[in-house]
Protein backbone atom coordinates (compact mmCIF):
# COMPACT_ATOMS: atom_id res chain seq x y z
CA UNK A 1 0.00 0.00 0.00
CA UNK A 2 1.08 3.53 -0.71
CA UNK A 3 0.42 4.51 2.88
CA UNK A 4 2.75 1.92 4.32
CA UNK A 5 5.49 2.70 1.90
CA UNK A 6 5.24 6.40 2.55
CA UNK A 7 5.24 5.90 6.27
CA UNK A 8 8.36 3.79 6.07
CA UNK A 9 10.18 6.45 4.12
CA UNK A 10 8.91 9.22 6.34
CA UNK A 11 10.09 7.57 9.50
CA UNK A 12 13.44 6.69 8.00
CA UNK A 13 13.79 10.37 7.41
CA UNK A 14 17.54 10.58 6.95
CA UNK A 15 17.28 12.20 3.54
CA UNK A 16 15.63 15.19 5.12
CA UNK A 17 18.79 16.35 6.80
CA UNK A 18 19.98 17.51 3.40
CA UNK A 19 17.33 20.20 3.38
CA UNK A 20 18.64 23.64 4.12
CA UNK A 21 17.15 25.63 6.94
CA UNK A 22 17.85 29.25 6.15
CA UNK A 23 15.47 30.15 8.95
CA UNK A 24 18.31 29.43 11.35
CA UNK A 25 20.06 32.61 10.31
CA UNK A 26 17.15 34.94 10.91
CA UNK A 27 16.93 37.63 13.52
CA UNK A 28 15.09 37.03 16.74
CA UNK A 29 12.40 39.60 15.97
CA UNK A 30 11.46 37.67 12.84
CA UNK A 31 11.10 34.48 14.83
CA UNK A 32 7.70 33.18 15.72
CA UNK A 33 7.03 34.31 19.27
CA UNK A 34 7.05 31.72 22.03
CA UNK A 35 3.55 30.67 22.95
CA UNK A 36 2.18 31.10 19.42
CA UNK A 37 -0.30 28.33 18.65
CA UNK A 38 0.17 26.96 15.14
CA UNK A 39 -2.81 25.11 13.70
CA UNK A 40 -2.80 23.14 10.49
CA UNK A 41 -6.01 22.16 8.71
CA UNK A 42 -6.42 21.10 5.09
CA UNK A 43 -9.56 21.68 3.03
CA UNK A 44 -10.49 18.73 0.82
CA UNK A 45 -12.81 18.55 -2.16
CA UNK A 46 -13.79 15.30 -3.86
CA UNK A 47 -16.62 13.70 -5.71
CA UNK A 48 -18.51 10.49 -5.18
CA UNK A 49 -20.39 9.30 -8.24
CA UNK A 50 -20.13 12.76 -9.70
CA UNK A 51 -21.45 14.57 -6.61
CA UNK A 52 -19.10 17.23 -5.31
CA UNK A 53 -18.28 16.98 -1.62
CA UNK A 54 -16.09 18.93 0.72
CA UNK A 55 -14.51 18.09 4.01
CA UNK A 56 -11.64 19.26 6.08
CA UNK A 57 -8.90 17.46 7.84
CA UNK A 58 -8.41 17.25 11.55
CA UNK A 59 -6.46 20.13 12.98
CA UNK A 60 -2.91 19.53 14.07
CA UNK A 61 -1.80 21.96 16.75
CA UNK A 62 1.44 22.77 18.39
CA UNK A 63 2.71 25.55 20.62
CA UNK A 64 5.91 27.35 19.71
CA UNK A 65 8.41 26.94 22.52
CA UNK A 66 10.84 29.44 23.95
CA UNK A 67 14.23 29.23 22.24
CA UNK A 68 16.48 30.93 24.77
CA UNK A 69 19.43 32.50 23.02
CA UNK A 70 21.45 35.62 23.62
CA UNK A 71 24.87 37.03 23.03
CA UNK A 72 27.11 38.55 25.66
CA UNK A 73 30.23 40.48 24.73
CA UNK A 74 32.71 42.88 26.22
CA UNK A 75 31.83 46.27 24.75
CA UNK A 76 35.13 48.06 25.09
CA UNK A 77 38.63 47.78 23.67
CA UNK A 78 41.20 46.33 26.03
CA UNK A 79 41.27 46.84 29.77
CA UNK A 80 39.81 49.88 31.45
CA UNK A 81 42.74 52.14 32.34
CA UNK A 82 42.40 53.26 35.92
CA UNK A 83 44.34 55.24 38.47
CA UNK A 84 45.05 54.08 41.99
CA UNK A 85 42.19 55.00 44.30
CA UNK A 86 39.80 55.68 41.44
CA UNK A 87 36.12 55.37 42.39
CA UNK A 88 33.39 53.94 40.13
CA UNK A 89 35.77 52.49 37.56
CA UNK A 90 33.72 50.94 34.77
CA UNK A 91 33.99 48.01 32.40
CA UNK A 92 31.30 47.78 29.73
CA UNK A 93 29.43 44.77 28.35
CA UNK A 94 26.58 44.22 25.93
CA UNK A 95 23.76 41.69 26.14
CA UNK A 96 21.60 41.03 23.05
CA UNK A 97 18.43 38.98 23.37
CA UNK A 98 18.00 36.50 20.50
CA UNK A 99 15.13 34.64 22.17
CA UNK A 100 11.73 34.55 20.51
CA UNK A 101 10.28 36.24 23.57
CA UNK A 102 11.05 39.16 25.84
CA UNK A 103 12.94 38.10 28.93
CA UNK A 104 14.89 39.28 31.93
CA UNK A 105 18.59 38.73 32.47
CA UNK A 106 20.20 38.38 35.87
CA UNK A 107 23.63 39.97 36.26
CA UNK A 108 26.36 38.58 38.45
CA UNK A 109 29.75 40.36 38.49
CA UNK A 110 32.66 38.24 39.64
CA UNK A 111 36.29 38.69 40.54
CA UNK A 112 38.49 36.50 38.42
CA UNK A 113 41.97 35.22 38.82
CA UNK A 114 42.53 33.61 35.46
CA UNK A 115 45.91 32.20 34.81
CA UNK A 116 44.90 30.30 31.70
CA UNK A 117 45.70 33.13 29.35
CA UNK A 118 42.18 34.11 28.36
CA UNK A 119 43.37 37.64 29.02
CA UNK A 120 46.94 38.91 28.83
CA UNK A 121 48.77 39.63 32.06
CA UNK A 122 48.39 38.44 35.62
CA UNK A 123 45.65 39.46 38.01
CA UNK A 124 47.08 40.94 41.21
CA UNK A 125 44.34 42.97 42.85
CA UNK A 126 40.58 42.97 43.35
CA UNK A 127 38.09 45.68 42.60
CA UNK A 128 36.26 46.73 45.75
CA UNK A 129 32.50 47.16 46.04
CA UNK A 130 31.84 45.58 42.66
CA UNK A 131 28.32 45.90 41.22
CA UNK A 132 26.73 45.35 37.83
CA UNK A 133 24.33 48.00 36.57
CA UNK A 134 22.21 48.34 33.44
CA UNK A 135 22.61 51.45 31.28
CA UNK A 136 19.12 52.76 32.00
CA UNK A 137 19.22 55.75 29.66
CA UNK A 138 20.99 53.99 26.82
CA UNK A 139 23.80 56.53 26.52
CA UNK A 140 26.55 53.92 26.78
CA UNK A 141 28.14 55.73 29.72
CA UNK A 142 27.80 54.83 33.38
CA UNK A 143 25.92 57.54 35.22
CA UNK A 144 26.26 57.11 38.98
CA UNK A 145 22.89 57.36 40.67
CA UNK A 146 21.04 57.07 37.34
CA UNK A 147 22.05 53.62 36.16
CA UNK A 148 20.95 51.75 39.27
CA UNK A 149 19.08 48.66 38.00
CA UNK A 150 20.95 45.47 38.78
CA UNK A 151 19.11 43.20 36.32
CA UNK A 152 17.95 43.61 32.72
CA UNK A 153 14.19 43.95 32.69
CA UNK A 154 12.06 42.78 29.75
CA UNK A 155 14.63 42.84 26.97
CA UNK A 156 12.68 42.51 23.70
CA UNK A 157 13.74 40.09 20.95
CA UNK A 158 16.74 41.49 19.08
CA UNK A 159 17.15 44.34 21.58
CA UNK A 160 20.44 44.99 23.34
CA UNK A 161 21.28 46.30 26.77
CA UNK A 162 24.56 47.76 27.94
CA UNK A 163 25.78 46.57 31.31
CA UNK A 164 28.49 48.14 33.45
CA UNK A 165 30.60 46.53 36.12
CA UNK A 166 31.37 49.36 38.52
CA UNK A 167 33.88 49.24 41.36
CA UNK A 168 36.64 51.02 43.19
CA UNK A 169 40.37 50.67 42.67
CA UNK A 170 42.45 50.24 45.84
CA UNK A 171 45.29 52.61 46.63
CA UNK A 172 47.98 50.00 47.19
CA UNK A 173 50.94 50.86 45.03
CA UNK A 174 51.45 47.28 43.85
CA UNK A 175 48.04 47.09 42.18
CA UNK A 176 48.49 46.50 38.52
CA UNK A 177 45.77 44.38 36.95
CA UNK A 178 42.36 43.10 38.07
CA UNK A 179 40.32 40.64 36.03
CA UNK A 180 36.56 40.63 36.36
CA UNK A 181 33.86 38.66 34.62
CA UNK A 182 30.20 39.31 33.96
CA UNK A 183 28.00 36.26 34.43
CA UNK A 184 24.59 36.64 32.78
CA UNK A 185 21.67 34.29 33.40
CA UNK A 186 18.53 34.26 31.26
CA UNK A 187 15.44 34.73 33.40
CA UNK A 188 11.69 34.62 33.07
CA UNK A 189 10.21 37.69 31.40
CA UNK A 190 6.65 38.86 31.22
CA UNK A 191 6.38 41.09 34.28
CA UNK A 192 7.77 44.57 33.78
CA UNK A 193 9.63 45.89 36.79
CA UNK A 194 9.88 42.44 38.33
CA UNK A 195 13.08 40.44 38.47
CA UNK A 196 12.22 37.10 36.91
CA UNK A 197 13.43 33.74 38.14
CA UNK A 198 16.28 32.08 36.28
CA UNK A 199 14.99 29.93 33.44
CA UNK A 200 15.25 26.18 33.70
CA UNK A 201 15.19 24.04 30.57
CA UNK A 202 12.02 21.97 30.39
CA UNK A 203 12.46 18.29 31.08
CA UNK A 204 10.86 16.72 28.05
CA UNK A 205 10.15 13.55 29.89
CA UNK A 206 7.47 15.41 31.80
CA UNK A 207 3.97 14.57 30.74
CA UNK A 208 1.85 17.07 28.86
CA UNK A 209 4.74 18.99 27.40
CA UNK A 210 3.00 19.54 24.06
CA UNK A 211 0.59 22.33 24.79
CA UNK A 212 2.88 24.32 27.07
CA UNK A 213 5.70 26.69 26.25
CA UNK A 214 8.83 24.66 26.87
CA UNK A 215 12.13 26.35 27.62
CA UNK A 216 14.86 25.28 25.21
CA UNK A 217 18.37 26.65 25.66
CA UNK A 218 20.10 27.48 22.40
CA UNK A 219 22.81 29.87 23.61
CA UNK A 220 26.45 29.55 22.65
CA UNK A 221 29.47 28.97 24.84
CA UNK A 222 30.48 32.60 25.35
CA UNK A 223 34.01 31.99 26.61
CA UNK A 224 35.09 29.25 24.22
CA UNK A 225 35.61 25.57 24.82
CA UNK A 226 38.95 26.07 26.61
CA UNK A 227 37.36 27.86 29.54
CA UNK A 228 34.75 26.50 31.86
CA UNK A 229 33.09 29.75 32.88
CA UNK A 230 30.31 28.98 30.43
CA UNK A 231 29.14 26.06 28.34
CA UNK A 232 26.80 25.99 25.37
CA UNK A 233 23.05 25.62 25.90
CA UNK A 234 22.89 26.43 29.59
CA UNK A 235 20.96 29.70 29.42
CA UNK A 236 23.97 31.54 30.79
CA UNK A 237 26.96 33.45 29.53
CA UNK A 238 30.23 34.75 30.92
CA UNK A 239 32.76 37.14 29.48
CA UNK A 240 35.93 38.58 30.95
CA UNK A 241 37.45 42.01 31.11
CA UNK A 242 39.69 43.88 33.48
CA UNK A 243 41.07 47.01 35.07
CA UNK A 244 44.66 48.01 34.51
CA UNK A 245 46.68 50.51 36.48
CA UNK A 246 48.76 50.73 33.36
CA UNK A 247 49.47 54.41 33.19
CA UNK A 248 52.22 55.52 35.46
CA UNK A 249 53.58 57.84 32.81
CA UNK A 250 52.26 59.52 29.68
CA UNK A 251 53.80 60.38 26.32
CA UNK A 252 54.30 64.09 26.84
CA UNK A 253 56.01 66.16 24.19
CA UNK A 254 56.84 69.84 23.95
CA UNK A 255 57.23 71.60 20.62
CA UNK A 256 58.77 75.04 20.56
CA UNK A 257 58.31 77.41 17.66
CA UNK A 258 58.98 81.05 16.99
CA UNK A 259 57.07 83.52 14.89
CA UNK A 260 57.97 87.11 14.06
CA UNK A 261 54.98 89.30 14.75
CA UNK A 262 56.34 92.69 13.61
CA UNK A 263 59.66 94.30 12.69
CA UNK A 264 58.65 97.95 12.54
CA UNK A 265 59.39 98.10 8.81
CA UNK A 266 57.43 95.51 6.88
CA UNK A 267 53.67 95.32 7.23
CA UNK A 268 53.58 91.83 5.77
CA UNK A 269 56.15 89.09 6.18
CA UNK A 270 58.09 90.78 9.00
CA UNK A 271 61.77 89.95 9.15
CA UNK A 272 64.07 89.19 12.07
CA UNK A 273 65.43 92.70 12.31
CA UNK A 274 66.73 94.28 15.51
CA UNK A 275 63.70 95.59 17.39
CA UNK A 276 61.36 93.01 15.90
CA UNK A 277 58.86 91.27 18.20
CA UNK A 278 59.00 87.49 18.22
CA UNK A 279 56.39 85.20 19.73
CA UNK A 280 57.67 81.94 21.15
CA UNK A 281 55.20 79.12 21.41
CA UNK A 282 55.53 76.06 23.66
CA UNK A 283 52.99 73.45 22.70
CA UNK A 284 52.65 70.61 25.22
CA UNK A 285 50.95 67.51 23.83
CA UNK A 286 49.85 64.42 25.76
CA UNK A 287 49.75 61.54 23.29
CA UNK A 288 48.46 59.08 25.90
CA UNK A 289 44.75 58.97 25.30
CA UNK A 290 43.75 57.34 28.53
CA UNK A 291 45.49 59.46 31.12
CA UNK A 292 45.95 63.12 31.89
CA UNK A 293 49.23 64.66 32.97
CA UNK A 294 48.87 66.85 36.03
CA UNK A 295 51.14 69.67 37.19
CA UNK A 296 53.20 69.98 34.03
CA UNK A 297 55.96 72.56 34.61
CA UNK A 298 57.91 74.16 31.77
CA UNK A 299 61.03 76.25 32.10
CA UNK A 300 62.56 78.09 29.21
CA UNK A 301 65.78 80.12 29.24
CA UNK A 302 65.62 83.04 26.86
CA UNK A 303 68.27 83.05 24.15
CA UNK A 304 70.95 85.72 24.04
CA UNK A 305 70.23 88.93 22.13
CA UNK A 306 66.59 88.89 23.11
CA UNK A 307 64.59 90.82 25.70
CA UNK A 308 61.46 89.53 27.35
CA UNK A 309 58.30 91.55 26.74
CA UNK A 310 56.80 91.97 30.22
CA UNK A 311 53.30 90.57 30.74
CA UNK A 312 53.29 88.70 27.48
CA UNK A 313 52.73 85.18 28.82
CA UNK A 314 49.48 83.59 27.70
CA UNK A 315 48.38 80.00 28.41
CA UNK A 316 45.48 78.19 26.78
CA UNK A 317 44.18 75.93 24.06
CA UNK A 318 46.57 75.70 21.12
CA UNK A 319 45.52 77.47 17.95
CA UNK A 320 45.99 76.39 14.37
CA UNK A 321 49.58 75.30 13.93
CA UNK A 322 51.68 78.11 12.42
CA UNK A 323 48.86 80.64 12.62
CA UNK A 324 48.07 81.22 16.29
CA UNK A 325 49.84 79.80 19.29
CA UNK A 326 47.04 80.16 21.80
CA UNK A 327 43.35 80.68 21.23
CA UNK A 328 41.67 82.82 23.88
CA UNK A 329 44.40 82.04 26.37
CA UNK A 330 44.57 83.47 29.84
CA UNK A 331 47.20 86.15 30.44
CA UNK A 332 49.59 85.35 33.28
CA UNK A 333 51.55 87.82 35.36
CA UNK A 334 55.33 87.76 35.48
CA UNK A 335 55.91 87.60 39.23
CA UNK A 336 56.41 84.44 41.17
CA UNK A 337 53.47 85.20 43.46
CA UNK A 338 50.56 83.13 42.18
CA UNK A 339 47.98 84.37 44.65
CA UNK A 340 46.00 86.09 41.93
CA UNK A 341 45.98 83.05 39.65
CA UNK A 342 42.70 81.23 39.73
CA UNK A 343 42.62 79.12 36.57
CA UNK A 344 45.22 76.61 37.71
CA UNK A 345 47.83 77.71 35.19
CA UNK A 346 50.59 79.89 36.59
CA UNK A 347 53.69 81.48 35.11
CA UNK A 348 56.56 83.72 36.05
CA UNK A 349 59.66 85.30 34.52
CA UNK A 350 62.88 85.56 36.43
CA UNK A 351 64.84 88.51 35.09
CA UNK A 352 68.10 87.52 36.76
CA UNK A 353 68.32 84.09 35.18
CA UNK A 354 66.40 85.12 32.06
CA UNK A 355 64.20 82.06 32.66
CA UNK A 356 60.52 81.76 32.12
CA UNK A 357 58.52 79.10 34.00
CA UNK A 358 54.98 77.99 33.41
CA UNK A 359 52.96 75.44 35.30
CA UNK A 360 49.98 73.83 33.58
CA UNK A 361 47.32 72.40 35.84
CA UNK A 362 46.43 69.46 33.61
CA UNK A 363 47.05 68.28 30.08
CA UNK A 364 44.20 65.86 29.33
CA UNK A 365 44.58 62.48 27.67
CA UNK A 366 45.13 63.10 23.97
CA UNK A 367 45.00 66.84 24.65
CA UNK A 368 47.39 69.75 24.28
CA UNK A 369 48.01 73.10 25.94
CA UNK A 370 50.14 75.97 24.66
CA UNK A 371 52.18 78.68 26.35
CA UNK A 372 52.95 81.84 24.36
CA UNK A 373 55.29 84.68 25.27
CA UNK A 374 57.08 87.43 23.40
CA UNK A 375 60.59 88.78 23.13
CA UNK A 376 62.14 91.59 21.19
CA UNK A 377 65.36 91.21 19.28
CA UNK A 378 68.13 93.39 20.65
CA UNK B 1 -23.41 14.40 2.85
CA UNK B 2 -23.57 10.91 4.08
CA UNK B 3 -25.11 10.65 7.52
CA UNK B 4 -22.78 7.80 8.29
CA UNK B 5 -20.26 8.40 11.00
CA UNK B 6 -17.75 5.70 10.25
CA UNK B 7 -15.46 6.57 13.08
CA UNK B 8 -13.69 3.32 13.62
CA UNK B 9 -10.60 1.87 15.11
CA UNK B 10 -9.15 1.89 11.62
CA UNK B 11 -8.52 5.60 11.83
CA UNK B 12 -6.47 5.08 14.93
CA UNK B 13 -4.40 2.31 13.46
CA UNK B 14 -1.75 4.66 12.22
CA UNK B 15 0.07 5.66 15.35
CA UNK B 16 0.86 9.20 14.25
CA UNK B 17 -2.77 10.17 13.76
CA UNK B 18 -4.35 12.35 16.42
CA UNK B 19 -7.05 10.43 18.17
CA UNK B 20 -9.67 13.04 17.41
CA UNK B 21 -10.09 12.08 13.77
CA UNK B 22 -13.45 13.55 12.89
CA UNK B 23 -15.30 11.91 10.05
CA UNK B 24 -18.18 13.68 8.45
CA UNK B 25 -17.99 11.88 5.13
CA UNK B 26 -16.47 8.85 3.49
CA UNK B 27 -13.11 10.60 3.18
CA UNK B 28 -11.27 10.93 6.45
CA UNK B 29 -8.30 13.25 6.50
CA UNK B 30 -6.09 13.58 9.52
CA UNK B 31 -3.52 16.33 9.76
CA UNK B 32 -0.46 16.07 11.92
CA UNK B 33 2.76 18.02 12.40
CA UNK B 34 5.86 15.97 13.09
CA UNK B 35 9.42 16.89 14.00
CA UNK B 36 12.65 15.02 13.67
CA UNK B 37 13.89 13.35 16.80
CA UNK B 38 17.50 12.25 16.67
CA UNK B 39 18.71 9.48 18.88
CA UNK B 40 22.06 7.77 19.07
CA UNK B 41 21.99 4.09 18.42
CA UNK B 42 24.26 1.59 20.12
CA UNK B 43 26.35 1.22 16.99
CA UNK B 44 27.21 4.92 17.03
CA UNK B 45 24.93 5.96 14.19
CA UNK B 46 22.26 8.60 14.58
CA UNK B 47 18.69 7.53 14.05
CA UNK B 48 16.19 10.09 12.95
CA UNK B 49 12.58 9.43 13.73
CA UNK B 50 9.54 11.62 13.19
CA UNK B 51 7.58 12.29 16.32
CA UNK B 52 4.63 14.57 17.09
CA UNK B 53 5.73 18.18 17.55
CA UNK B 54 6.17 18.69 21.25
CA UNK B 55 9.33 20.67 21.57
CA UNK B 56 9.56 23.04 18.65
CA UNK B 57 11.42 26.32 18.46
CA UNK B 58 12.10 28.77 15.61
CA UNK B 59 14.40 27.27 13.02
CA UNK B 60 13.18 23.73 13.56
CA UNK B 61 12.12 21.64 10.59
CA UNK B 62 8.68 20.10 10.69
CA UNK B 63 6.80 17.68 8.48
CA UNK B 64 3.13 18.42 7.87
CA UNK B 65 1.33 15.17 7.11
CA UNK B 66 -2.14 14.61 5.66
CA UNK B 67 -3.23 11.01 6.07
CA UNK B 68 -6.40 10.11 4.21
CA UNK B 69 -8.63 7.08 4.07
CA UNK B 70 -11.70 6.26 2.10
CA UNK B 71 -14.03 4.81 4.68
CA UNK B 72 -16.98 4.62 2.27
CA UNK B 73 -18.05 1.81 0.02
CA UNK B 74 -17.52 3.64 -3.25
CA UNK B 75 -14.44 5.08 -4.94
CA UNK B 76 -13.79 8.75 -4.35
CA UNK B 77 -12.74 10.77 -7.39
CA UNK B 78 -11.41 14.24 -8.14
CA UNK B 79 -9.79 14.54 -4.75
CA UNK B 80 -8.00 17.82 -4.07
CA UNK B 81 -6.32 18.63 -0.78
CA UNK B 82 -5.63 22.30 -0.14
CA UNK B 83 -3.48 22.89 2.90
CA UNK B 84 -2.99 26.56 3.74
CA UNK B 85 0.49 26.90 5.20
CA UNK B 86 -0.03 27.90 8.84
CA UNK B 87 1.25 31.30 9.87
CA UNK B 88 4.74 30.88 11.25
CA UNK B 89 5.69 28.05 8.91
CA UNK B 90 7.68 28.40 5.70
CA UNK B 91 7.22 25.75 3.05
CA UNK B 92 10.40 23.95 2.06
CA UNK B 93 9.81 20.81 -0.04
CA UNK B 94 7.68 17.70 -0.44
CA UNK B 95 8.52 15.18 2.23
CA UNK B 96 10.52 12.18 1.02
CA UNK B 97 8.13 9.58 -0.34
CA UNK B 98 5.30 12.03 -0.84
CA UNK B 99 3.97 13.24 -4.17
CA UNK B 100 5.14 16.75 -5.00
CA UNK B 101 2.37 19.28 -4.45
CA UNK B 102 1.42 22.31 -6.43
CA UNK B 103 1.96 25.46 -4.45
CA UNK B 104 0.52 28.94 -4.54
CA UNK B 105 1.44 32.28 -3.08
CA UNK B 106 -2.05 33.74 -3.39
CA UNK B 107 -4.41 30.76 -3.17
CA UNK B 108 -5.54 31.27 -6.80
CA UNK B 109 -2.74 30.29 -9.17
CA UNK B 110 -1.02 27.02 -8.43
CA UNK B 111 2.19 25.63 -9.93
CA UNK B 112 5.08 23.43 -8.90
CA UNK B 113 7.45 25.52 -6.78
CA UNK B 114 10.05 25.66 -9.52
CA UNK B 115 7.52 27.26 -11.87
CA UNK B 116 5.83 29.61 -9.40
CA UNK B 117 6.46 33.31 -9.78
CA UNK B 118 5.76 36.20 -7.42
CA UNK B 119 5.64 39.41 -9.41
CA UNK B 120 8.74 39.44 -11.57
CA UNK B 121 10.80 36.94 -9.60
CA UNK B 122 10.76 33.22 -9.00
CA UNK B 123 8.96 32.26 -5.81
CA UNK B 124 10.78 30.71 -2.89
CA UNK B 125 9.45 28.46 -0.18
CA UNK B 126 8.86 31.51 2.01
CA UNK B 127 6.31 32.83 -0.49
CA UNK B 128 4.17 29.69 -0.48
CA UNK B 129 0.89 30.17 1.38
CA UNK B 130 -1.04 27.19 -0.02
CA UNK B 131 -0.02 23.62 -0.74
CA UNK B 132 -2.33 21.58 -2.96
CA UNK B 133 -2.40 18.00 -4.10
CA UNK B 134 -4.83 16.77 -6.74
CA UNK B 135 -5.07 13.01 -7.07
CA UNK B 136 -5.31 11.94 -10.70
CA UNK B 137 -6.81 8.58 -9.80
CA UNK B 138 -9.83 7.83 -7.61
CA UNK B 139 -9.29 6.48 -4.12
CA UNK B 140 -10.78 2.97 -4.05
CA UNK B 141 -13.04 2.03 -1.16
CA UNK B 142 -10.98 1.27 1.95
CA UNK B 143 -7.77 2.62 0.46
CA UNK B 144 -5.63 5.16 2.24
CA UNK B 145 -2.62 7.27 1.57
CA UNK B 146 -0.39 9.91 2.91
CA UNK B 147 0.84 13.26 1.62
CA UNK B 148 3.39 15.37 3.37
CA UNK B 149 5.57 18.42 3.01
CA UNK B 150 8.41 19.79 5.07
CA UNK B 151 8.45 23.29 6.45
CA UNK B 152 10.52 25.39 8.81
CA UNK B 153 9.20 27.24 11.82
CA UNK B 154 10.07 30.89 11.37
Amino acid sequence: MFARRALAVLTAGTAMSALATPADAQSAAAQTAAGTVVNNTAAVTYSVNGTQQTTSSTTATFVVDRKVNFTLAVDQVGFTQVNLGQQNAVTTYKVTNLTNAAQDFLLDPDQQNISLGILPGTDNFDIAGMKAYVDSNGNGVYDAGVDTKEYIDELAPDASATVFIVGNVPTSASANLAFVSLHVIAAEGGASGTKGAALIATDLNLANADSTVDVVFADDDTDGTLYLGDIARNGQGRVYSGYEVGTRNVALTVAKSAKILSDGVNLVNPKALPGATVEYCLRVSNATLTAAADGVTLTDALPAHTTYVPGSISIGTPGLLGVACVVSGSAEDDDANDAGETDGATASYDTASRTLSARLDRVGGGGATAVAFRVTID
Amino acid sequence: MSPLRPFTALALAAAVLPAAARASGPLEVASSVLVEARSRAADGTTRVALVPARRIVPGDRVTVVLAYRNTGARPIADVAFDNPVPAGLSYRAPAPGSAAPEVSADGRSYAPLAGLRVGMRAATGDDVRHVRWRLDRPIPAGASGRLAFTAVLR
